[in-house]
């Protein structure tokens, strides 16, 4: 019984492959995931293949043979499955830009005068809409802090090639005040910002992001404090 | 004259009986071979449509396609790692550092990487010359380091052991930017940098790499710019 529960996972991972056909002239194999790498076998029509995985746009590939390879995602798309239907997978390309489920990007920028360092991460609802959540890390010279937001993120024109959004949401903010200030107290404040931005296509799975946020700082003390949120990055979508 | 009126029309009636009526047919059985006409009458007129003309059918294919399931394929673009070096603090000498790299590949050409490391700085000049006047706590002299970089690789190739071993291989570039805590402050800092990646298996890789870390410093005095250059051995596995 043991054996067969060691033994099963293996025998079912090793039938879980997808197995494709070639039904161009050939199929070309280089010897690492990328087009700088040399093609160092070709499978002829008709003989099949097992895709083991994928890394960015090149797919690691077994032959009939047992012989290892990696092919492109053009060459792949040659290729068809056992009842005959073209292999049909994610691209990463423009039309991925209009519709994808998660992206992610880093930011340099200023946050109430202070350099910034971002990082965000979105889940798409559909082409227009996405939750958000951004971190990022300010250094001025009179205070350091960190920020974190979640909001959402309404896209414009997505299948254009410069999309515009706007965001709305809330975040919290911890200050910690340079020493050689009056009010040397670390704090920790929620936040409420709404803002626009647009992005840009690039090429492949990227984009440019260019962003501003006004921030309303809800603090203990009579006046609640405004902050202005200056950022550009590249960002990618998978 | 009667009798003869009387076999015409016993021929008529003859003639519409059923008996007579299947050799109005006879013709078109010599033409249809094997089948015979009531199954030609009882079958359907689609049947009919597909039998005449058309060569008749030895095996009829029952024969149902199976739908292939596409199972999901495996990304692996995440890689995760840990490296130790030396990083040169500008002022405070060269000392060990560690730290951990996570990067995503996003294409051929480009990926993503954080890293965060640390490391010790020693005494200045000043310090071990002056004998008992330290600058910094203990404390403070921990480097600590943060960085966001965007790496292009390039110059792809292959590197050989021997005659039966070949790995993958590429250079890559770095840059990005982060934060640098070090002598009771914490530092914007550029980063950037190059590095060599070897890849033994596909899910294993060695790294050489060196990187400056750039951060405005006024600890002396006066502002000016430090560079805190890092070279470093790496090993991260790809998920």
């Amino acid at each position: 019984m043991v054996l067969a529960w060691l033994l099963t996972p293996a025998a079912a991972g090793a039938r879980d492959y997808l197995q494709l056909f070639v039904t161009q002239p050939y199929l070309e194999l280089h010897t690492g995931p990328g087009r700088g790498y040399p093609v160092f076998h070709v499978v002829p029509r008709d003989e099949s293949i097992d895709v083991l995985f994928r890394r960015t746009d090149w797919f690691k590939v077994r032959t009939e043979h047992g012989v290892e390879g990696w092919a492109s995602q053009h060459d792949m798309q040659q290729l068809t499955l056992a009842d005959g239907s073209p292999f049909r997978f994610d691209l990463g390309d423009r039309a991925g830009f209009t519709s994808h489920r998660y992206e992610m990007g880093i930011f340099a920028g200023a946050w109430g005068g202070a350099n910034l360092i971002s990082a965000y991460y979105s889940v798409s609802f559909n082409s227009q809409m996405a939750l958000e959540g951004a971190v990022g890390q300010f250094l001025g010279r009179y205070s350091n802090g960190e920020t974190g937001d979640l909001g959402l993120m309404h896209v414009l024109l997505p299948e254009s090639r410069w999309s515009p959004f706007l965001t709305l949401g809330i975040g919290t903010v911890h200050t910690e005040p340079k020493a050689t200030l009056v009010q040397p107290t670390d704090r920790t404040e929620p936040t409420a910002y709404v803002g626009g931005g647009i992005r840009f296509y690039l090429t492949r799975r990227f984009f440019l992001r260019a962003e501003y946020k006004a921030h309303y700082i809800f603090t203990t003390r009579n006046e609640n404090e405004e902050a202005d949120e200056w950022k550009a990055g590249f960002a990618f979508f998978f | 004259m009667e009798s003869g009126i009387r076999v015409l029309l016993l021929i008529a009636v003859l003639a519409a009986l059923d008996g007579c009526a299947s050799v109005r047919n006879w013709y078109q059985q010599r033409h249809a071979g094997s089948n015979p006409p009531a199954t030609a009458q009882s079958s359907t007129p689609a049947d009919d449509q597909t039998t005449e003309g058309a060569p008749p059918r030895v095996i009829e294919p029952q024969v149902e396609r199976r739908p292939v399931k596409v199972p999901n394929i495996h990304s692996s673009n995440i890689e995760l790692g840990l490296y130790y070096g030396a990083l040169s603090i500008e002022d405070f000498g060269v000392n060990p550092v560690y730290g951990v790299t996570a990067a995503y590949h996003v294409t051929e050409d480009f990926f993503f990487q954080a890293e965060a490391g640390r490391s010790h700085g020693g005494l200045t000049s000043y310090e071990v010359l002056s004998g008992n006047a330290p600058l910094l706590t203990g404390s403070e002299r921990r480097f600590t380091y943060y960085d966001l970089s965007l790496g292009y690789n390039f110059l792809p190739g292959e590197a050989f052991i021997g005659r039966g071993i070949a790995m993958t291989s590429a250079f890559y570039l770095l840059g990005g930017i982060g934060s640098t805590d070090f002598a009771g402050d914490t530092k914007f800092t550029v980063n950037f940098g190059a590095g060599y990646r070897i890849v033994p298996r596909d899910w294993l890789a060695f790294h050489v790499t060196v990187e400056d870390h750039v951060f405005q410093s006024s600890l002396l005095g006066y502002t000016k710019l430090t560079n805190n250059l890092e070279a470093r051995l790496g090993t991260t596995v790809f998920f």
